[in-house]
């Protein structure tokens, strides 16, 4: 499944840039994060997050790895995932560009994977669920950056 | 004729409207099914199953699920390799994982199992192993599996690519469409779709460490072939055929699904054998619908073609048969296709080809015929649409096109194009019945008016033929093993009489209807017979209930064992009567002697003597056993008529009247048939507007479980009319032809030739199944004849 957004942030692209690959930061923001672990800084990590489908609620054990960081313009990170009876495969590209009055216009993707018994009711309800997440996620980061 | 309806009541034979005897448990919850079965000690089997379609395993760690108190053990594919069971054939002589060593080939495929104390800590147990999964790409399209370079299915074979099977002659053919007035063509889709007995799967595994014998309790159509490939694949481990008991108890519906062997029965008797314990396996509804065998899922492309008159010439079939990763279906041995080219139907047709290629996909493995005698919906639909798309064609009603083309009573028995020797029919009679019944030719004046005003309405026909009751030994075989059937009876000293069968009821009613069979040939009432099946140990050796084939074969065994008794009893009957026995005459329930009716001795006098008074030289008791093995299939028919009313605002398919009017020759029990018939239109209905299994691009099902999988309930049932015509078969003892699956077989057709006879005159030509509104929506829209606001 492939979801794709847009979102102004009030701060320099030298900023954003920083926040955003900043995994302590980013994981104060990402929802549902239970843990997260450096295993090579810059370049892998490993989360414990649980996503709720529904009713129901599954935790993903998972290696985050940054394939690309070109500062402070381009950077991809993909990621795999599993839960039990569930695997997840995630590849997501993010590109910064100046906005007006300083601020910083990040376009985002993501191509998600999802195999395994949620896999049928992820289909219906992920789109919900990632405009939801994604929501949070960037107030959240606003929050801590924009002045 | 008073007396003779009080004897008919008592001995309730053949026609008679029996109430099912089974009934007075099943209604009353003393069925008895696997999941009711508690024995002393016993464990609990619950398996770890494949987020993955395609994935190497890397590695699997027991350690959390161990450390689980009431967790046993964890069995891998590498515990079975030690005893060399890891694998094991399907029916169709390809192999397939028991469990899993190094790669899972399809979504909710076995890895692992968890023995427990109870079914929950096995549940605790499932979720705590730690697999680690290295995802490989995964084909769930056939058509993309053919083309080259295509993800490999099977390590162990050169591609994706598992037979080609053609039948008929390709260039007498050929030449038949070359000199056609008229040809037309169709691509008909029909998906995967599942059994969905109520009962899912399951057993109970018994090794008696002492004795060295295992009892398998397990939901099987085919106990007896069961006991027979587990002494073959397990023979090596000193498991052999005679410590082998097999016991199927009451079944919730089998459909075919429960011909397979599936892994869970063979991880559970691994794990009794290692415990020395009981060990319960039961499925769960998700893991039945995501990993047992599916039926259907046949991507045809088919040919028919006609005179300018409209008298058909030939049919041209090209088959892709998606599998999934093993041919897992029950089909006779000789035909990797079933009976598929049973598809000229009812028709009279010169020439005929067909072609199937069967093809491996990261989907379950299977392609069991779901309610319908080995691929014979498939055939049915495929004629039935083609038939019903050259009458629009050539403008001429779908039902006097029919007419035209049928096979004529005159011309059975009929050697079709394809090599089938049709036993019997009169389809112009069954449809002319169908047409009285629903009122045909007002429906097509109403529709002409509707039309005319923009509403829109559709008569759909299917005149299918079946093919059931295999088979024949010179061409059917399981496994090699010859598709005969059995019965065995014995007359006890009073009368009564307990007979036991090769064949297995899941809900058909054999205790009835077998009973029925007996009680007429030897006028015995059918309350004083008792009926045992699915018990290796006890009763004689068969291929088991499917594809219609109990009345056919182990029916007819009924018969001619009650005759064999018949013969005795006649010896017996003219010692005490001290007459000849050429002077002897039967009448339903005694021998009497000619010209003198009063001298007589009825079956139950007979019975006593064979224990009390038997003639010297001749040996004690009354008792037969018959393994019939019929001379040919039989070929029950129908003409099925459905009216269905289309919203144009929304796409929705409203069924109005749907007339089914069945041939199956003798009917045993009149309420069972029409019974079947019900039953049989619903599981015809389903698919034809709701049922599909649902993957996406990675192999992950979409909708394992009835929220998702559309089954119908009372509510979106049609009221179903039956009515019929009986041609008996002419060589079965008892002129019957089987019933179970003409309904399931014939339903679908005349569904979707309603839906595009409504649809015909704006240019849809075609609708797969299962037709939904969004579709039936889509092409209105396309045909700008959809109402929007």
């Amino acid at each position: 499944m492939k979801f794709a957004g847009s979102v102004i942030i009030e701060a320099s692209r030298d900023k954003v840039w920083q926040s955003l690959t900043d995994p302590n930061l980013v994981s104060q923001c990402a929802p549902g994060l239970e843990s997260m672990r450096i295993v090579e800084p810059d370049k892998q990590f490993n989360v414990v997050a649980s996503v709720g489908f529904g009713s129901v609620k599954m935790t993903f054990d998972a290696n985050v790895e940054w394939e690309e960081l070109e500062a402070p313009d381009y950077a991809r990170v993909k990621a795999h995932g599993k839960a039990p009876g569930n695997g997840v495969d995630v590849v997501s590209e993010m590109r910064l560009s100046d906005a007006p009055d300083g601020a910083t216009q990040m376009d985002w993707n993501a191509d998600v994977v999802l195999v395994g018994s949620m896999a049928g009711l992820a289909s219906r309800l992920m789109g919900g669920i990632t405009k939801k997440m994604s929501a949070a996620f960037f107030d959240c980061i606003k929050g801590k950056i924009e002045v | 004729m008073t007396d003779t309806h009080t004897q008919d009541d008592v001995v309730q034979g053949l026609g008679h409207r029996r109430k099912r005897v089974e009934d007075a448990r099943f209604i009353q919850g003393h069925g008895n099914y696997i999941d009711d079965m508690k024995l002393p000690g016993m464990l609990y089997l619950g398996i770890v199953r494949s987020p993955y379609a395609h994935a190497r395993i890397n590695s699997i760690d027991d350690s959390k699920a161990l450390a689980i108190p009431g967790v046993l053990a964890v069995i891998t594919g590498e515990t079975l390799k030690q005893f060399n069971v890891h694998n094991m054939p399907t029916l169709m002589s390809d192999t397939q994982n028991v469990l899993p060593i190094d790669t899972v080939k399809y979504q909710y495929q076995e890895v692992a199992g968890v023995l427990a104390v109870d079914r929950y800590v096995a549940a605790d147990g499932v979720a705590a192993v730690e697999v680690d999964y290295e995802p490989l790409p995964a084909v769930v399209d056939p058509m993309k599996a053919l083309e080259p370079g295509a993800p490999k299915v099977r390590e162990d074979k050169e591609d994706n690519h598992i037979w080609h099977w053609e039948w008929g002659d390709e260039q007498k053919t050929a030449q038949s469409f070359q000199d056609a007035g008229v040809t037309v063509a169709e691509d008909i889709y029909i998906p995967r779709i599942h059994v969905s007995s109520i009962e899912t799967c399951g057993c109970v595994a018994q090794w008696d460490s002492i004795d060295k014998h295992l009892t398998l309790y397990m939901t099987t159509q085919a106990p007896h072939a069961i006991r027979t490939v587990v002494a073959l694949v397990t023979g090596h481990l000193g498991l052999s055929e005679e410590r082998i008991r097999i016991v199927s108890p009451d079944i919730g519906g089998g459909f075919g699904g429960k011909v397979p062997v599936y892994p869970g029965y063979v991880i559970a008797v691994a794990a009794s054998i290692v415990t020395g314990k009981p060990v319960k396996w039961i499925e769960t509804r998700t893991e039945n619908l995501a990993a047992d065998s599916f039926a259907r899922d046949y991507h045809i492309h088919a040919e028919l073609a006609a005179d300018p008159d409209g008298t058909l010439t030939a049919l041209r079939i090209n088959t892709i048969a998606d599998h999934g990763y093993a041919d897992a279906a029950a089909n006779p041995s000789k035909f990797p296709a079933g009976l598929f080219h049973i598809c000229t139907g009812s028709y009279n047709l010169k020439n005929a080809f067909v072609e199937v290629d069967g093809v491996y996909t990261n989907k379950p493995p299977g392609g069991v015929a779901y309610r319908c005698s080995f691929r014979v919906t498939e055939a049915v639909q495929t004629i039935e649409r083609m038939t019903d798309i050259m009458a629009h064609t050539l403008n001429i009603d779908p039902a006097e096109f029919r007419m035209k083309n049928f096979i004529r009573p005159e011309q059975f028995p009929y050697k079709s194009a394809l090599g089938w020797e049709y036993d019997s029919g009169n389809y112009a009679k069954a449809l002319r019945l169908a047409m009285d019944m629903v009122g045909y030719e007002d429906l097509r004046k109403e529709q002409a008016e509707k039309r005319a005003r923009g509403e829109l309405m559709g008569i759909g026909i299917s005149s299918f033929t079946e093919i059931v009751g295999a088979g024949p030994s010179k061409d059917f075989d399981i496994l090699g093993i010859k598709m005969f059937d059995s019965c065995e009876i014995r007359v006890h000293p009073t009368g009564k009489a307990i007979a036991r069968f090769g064949t297995k009821s899941q809900g058909q009613g054999h205790e009835t209807t077998y009973a029925q069979i007996i009680a007429e040939e030897l006028g015995i009432p059918s309350d004083h017979i008792k009926i045992e099946e699915g018990d290796t140990d006890t009763a004689p050796y068969g291929l088991g209930t499917y594809a219609s084939r109990s009345t056919p074969t182990a029916g007819a065994a009924a018969s001619i064992a009650s005759r064999k008794i018949r013969d005795k009893g006649k010896k017996i009957a003219a010692h005490l009567l001290e007459a000849s026995e050429d002077d002897l005459v039967w009448e339903r329930g005694k021998f009497y002697v000619k010209g003198s009716p009063d001298r007589s001795k009825t079956i139950q006098e007979v019975a006593f003597a064979a224990y009390t008074n038997h003639p010297q030289g001749m040996e004690a008791g009354l008792e037969a056993v018959d393994y019939y093995d019929p001379p040919n299939l039989t070929y029950p028919f129908g003409s099925y008529i459905c009216v269905v009313d289309i919203d144009r605002g929304t796409g929705q398919v409203k069924i109005r009247r749907f007339v089914a009017v069945d041939d199956c020759g003798t009917r045993i029990n009149p309420t069972i048939v029409e019974g079947q018939i019900h039953g049989g239109l619903t599981m015809g209905f389903a698919p034809a507007l709701l049922e599909e299994i649902v993957y996406d691009e990675s192999g992950n099902i979409l909708n394992p479980n009835f929220m998702d999988y559309l089954l119908p309930t009372a509510v979106e049932t049609p009221r179903w009319e039956t009515g019929e015509t009986v041609t008996p078969s002419p060589h079965h003892p008892i002129g019957a032809k089987g019933v179970g699956e003409s309904a399931t077989v014939g339903a679908p057709a005349a569904i979707q030739n309603a839906v595009v006879d409504a649809l015909w005159h704006l240019g849809v030509h075609n609708i797969d199944i299962p037709i939904t509104a969004p579709k039936v929506w889509q092409a209105l829209k396309d045909h700008g004849a959809a109402l929007e606001e």
